[in-house]
């Protein structure tokens, strides 16, 4: 089956609007990363924030005591319906499906309702706090605002979540009484999720993410989120959402990728969107599509925006139907200029591109693709 | 790695959307929970109306209303599996999650599923706690790496298929909060259904935790009595643990093989209420939609559902507004809640409930609703009071409901011999 890309709508740190991010990525604009500490470490980090003016005219009784990652979904699924024409009604709520994709979670206020529980008891527990610290609660909130009252999923996972998602709003969309799937995929940063991957030795303590890199020095969290609405017909087609796979050990996933990257590569492959983030993804990535694909030009958007976890794999995409659209493709910043893949080093045209491949690589065990064409 | 698009590609490009509606088998299934380590164990509870609610002993509860959780035994869950340091590594989560793949995996070996779709709410969730106490204290930070790379909620579902099939075949892991496992059986039904997938293993986990309790606790959902679901005099939920596994394969390709089908899924229904991030809409209207629909999915009336496992949390509101919704579809139907025995296990809960519904139909039991003394007063429920019992079960319901308004409801039916 294949499904269209009706809306768009993102929330990044580099601002909101998907066109306006878009034409900065263009000229090769780096989010500025801020510095990020916690009063009991001594350790700080930076990270990729999303700039508050990005979340001005968001108000909503749901959103009123809700963390960020449910914030920045809010905004991304709203500026996807708005792109889209398409207006929610009671006519229309039981014709939509919701599906979330979320790697981390609520994780500032997890951490400040476990925080409360560790430093003076579970007397002190927040029942405010708690049903934030709920996986699927952005998308609650998200549901309650557009009143869906059908099919609302959250998935978690790794870095490969979103397109995890979007293959699942495949199989959601077989039920042909739905006309419509909002996939959105939202991740907030905090110091503690920093030190996480830090300790995982996953992460740098500042930019640039360096993609391709012999070095792998390792990633900088970015947050924010995206989201794509699905139709049955539009210009820009996903034609082929991979079931993707698991490596259990990470050697295993360069094979696993060539694999995926034959399945999809069924015809001219114009341009990649990698997931490259300066950890040992970049060495499975690199490895699969210079063998299977070595044609194709490169980009991955993490220096710029910074690795989202749960929001990246819908920003790929997002990516992927602009320079189709567009018909060019960002550069990629701080990357290796000896590297034999063919990099975008510099902002691209691409007359004739027709189809794409988008790549998530999760650093916990997941991988996913699948092929995007303009009609 | 096995190649999972083959089987898949046929498919892709095709709408077949639900008019071409295959048959659903569940054709092996596994259980880890409070009532025991495998079905025979599980069928034994049930059938002797065991309460396996005991004091917590994983972490301090001292400042918490309740006291007591359905507990499954680390003793047990590590006896047999490997001592190497790996097995040491992973989290109890993904211990239960070997425990129940690998007896449906007894019972068909054959089984390569294509697809695995797994519910749970909160993952490795103690490992994170270890790791911030162990950043609060300035404690021995040695194990991070280790608690950091197993908390993730897909872990555990990577884990056991590496430990038991030695691959994993794609994975999408579903966190609707407590309805998280009844939405992935429910949502691996429409993928073999809709002919998709030929073979989907699905179900869900989820191993206890002080943040999951306490938050319960901060809440006031839980209680420091029994668990008395339905009952006049329920006071709250009680939590618990688990993990449980059903293999889902087209009907006719599993009898093509010769595979022994143990039951039917045959509906699933899903709803969002958005009445409020915790509580149900107070009129039962979340439940019941997510019920009929179950219904007409199967193409069935309520008249033919034999038996209802209900969602059955023993709060005030959910019990309230899931008793108002049966009684408004069905009209006297034996309803019982496993959770009054085992606890809330969140997102293994409607899996192991499906277990439960399972044996119901190859057992031709009743499973009971204990702790009970009398029906509320606004409710007209048809209670299995305390007792198992005899009956002819051709159809069970299965019903759970979660924090932010989701909602879902499978239906199975008994395959005659």
């Amino acid at each position: 089956m294949s499904l269209a890309i009706a809306g768009m709508g993102w929330v990044t740190p580099l601002g909101k609007g998907v066109d306006s991010v878009w034409e900065r990525l263009l000229h090769g604009d780096e989010a500025s990363a801020a510095a990020i500490s916690e009063q009991f470490a001594e350790r700080s980090y930076s990270a990729f924030r999303v700039p508050g003016s990005a979340l001005t005219g968001l108000a909503h009784p749901r959103l009123r005591r809700a963390s960020g990652i449910s914030r920045f979904a809010a905004a991304a699924g709203l500026d996807a319906l708005r792109s889209s024409g398409v207006k929610l009604d009671s006519q229309n709520a039981e014709q939509i499906a919701l599906i979330f994709a979320i790697s981390n979670g609520g994780v500032v206020y997890t951490k400040r309702f476990y925080s409360d529980v560790v430093e003076t008891g579970a007397q002190s527990a927040s029942p405010l706090l708690f049903p934030e610290t709920v996986f699927n609660a952005p998308a609650s909130h998200l549901a309650a605002i557009l009143r869906v009252c059908g099919a609302t999923y959250t998935i978690v996972g790794d870095g490969a979540v979103g397109l995890v998602a979007l293959k699942m709003a495949e199989d959601v969309m077989t039920d042909e009484s739905l006309d419509y799937c909002l996939v959105v995929g939202t991740e907030e940063v905090d110091w503690l999720l920093c030190d996480a991957y830090w300790r995982w030795r996953l992460l740098r303590l500042a930019p640039p993410i360096e993609p391709f890199s012999k070095q792998k020095r390792g990633m900088i969290l970015g947050e924010g989120a995206g989201a794509i609405l699905l139709a049955r017909t539009g210009s820009i087609a996903i034609e082929c959402a991979h079931p993707g796979g698991c490596y259990g050990k990470r050697t295993e996933a360069e094979k696993i990728l060539k694999e995926m990257l034959r399945d999809l590569d069924q015809s001219e492959t114009d341009f990649v969107i990698s997931s490259a983030n300066g950890t040992f993804i970049d060495q499975a990535e690199e490895g699969a599509l210079e063998t299977v694909i070595p044609d194709a030009i490169i980009y991955t958007p993490k220096p710029a925006l910074g690795e989202s976890v749960g929001a990246s794999g819908l920003w790929q995409v997002i990516l992927g139907a602009q320079a189709l659209r567009h018909r060019e493709i960002p550069p990629v910043l701080h990357a290796n200029p000896n590297i034999s893949l063919r990099l975008s080093f510099s902002r691209t045209p691409l007359p004739r591109a027709r189809q794409a491949i988008v790549l998530s690589s999760g650093v916990n065990q997941q991988l996913a693709g699948l092929r995007l064409g303009i009609r | 790695m096995t190649n999972f698009l083959p089987s898949h590609t046929a498919q892709l490009g095709s709408t077949t959307g639900e008019k071409t509606l295959g048959r659903v088998a569940v054709v092996a299934a596994g259980v880890v929970s409070p009532l025991g380590f495998g079905l025979a164990e599980t069928l034994n509870s049930l059938r002797q109306a065991r309460d396996c609610v005991t004091a917590v002993t994983r972490f301090s509860v001292a400042q918490c209303r309740s006291k007591t959780a359905g507990q499954v035994s680390d003793d047990r869950l590590l006896a047999g599996l490997s001592k190497g340091l790996h097995a040491k590594r992973l989290h109890r989560a993904s211990h239960m999650m070997i425990h129940a793949l690998g007896e449906a995996m007894t019972q068909a070996p054959q089984f390569t599923p294509e697809l695995i779709v797994i519910g749970t709410t909160s993952g490795g969730m103690s490992y994170g706690e270890q790791y911030y106490r162990s950043l609060r204290q300035s404690a021995d930070l040695r194990r991070a790496p280790t608690w950091i790379a197993n908390y993730p909620a897909q872990k555990p579902v990577i884990d056991a298929q590496q430990e038991v099939l030695g691959v994993s075949a794609p994975c999408q892991v579903i966190a609707n909060a407590c309805a998280s496992g009844t939405n992935a059986i429910g949502h691996a039904f429409k993928c073999v259904r809709s002919g998709r997938y030929r073979r989907v293993l699905t179900g869900g986990y989820d191993a206890l935790s002080e943040l999951v309790f306490t938050g319960f606790d901060s809440l006031q959902a839980s209680t420091p009595e029994k668990c008395r679901p339905f009952d006049r005099h329920r006071t709250g939920m009680v939590l618990g643990e688990g993990a449980a596994i059903l293999a889902l394969e087209n009907l006719d390709l599993a009898r093509k093989r010769g595979a022994t089908v143990l039951a039917e899924i045959v509906g699933y229904g899903i709803s969002t209420d958005n009445f409020h991030i915790t509580q149900p809409d107070p009129s039962g209207i979340g439940a019941q939609q997510a019920m009929e629909r179950a219904l007409q999915s199967a193409r069935m009336s309520a008249g033919e559902v034999d038996y209802v496992n209900a969602h059955g949390t023993a709060t005030v509101f959910n019990d309230a507004a899931e008793g108002m919704a049966i009684s408004a579809l069905f009209n006297g139907v034996p309803v019982s809640s496993s959770k009054s025995m085992m606890g809330h296990s969140l997102g293994a809960a409607g899996a192991v409930e499906a277990v439960v519904c399972l044996l119901a139909l190859t057992g031709q039991f009743l499973p009971p609703n204990i702790n009970f003394d009398a029906l509320d007063d606004d409710l007209d429920l048809n209670i299995v009071a305390n007792k198992s019992r005899p009956a002819a079960v051709r159809m069970a319901l299965s019903n759970s409901f979660g924090f932010g308004g989701t909602n879902a409801s499978i239906l199975m039916r008994r395959v005659e011999a």
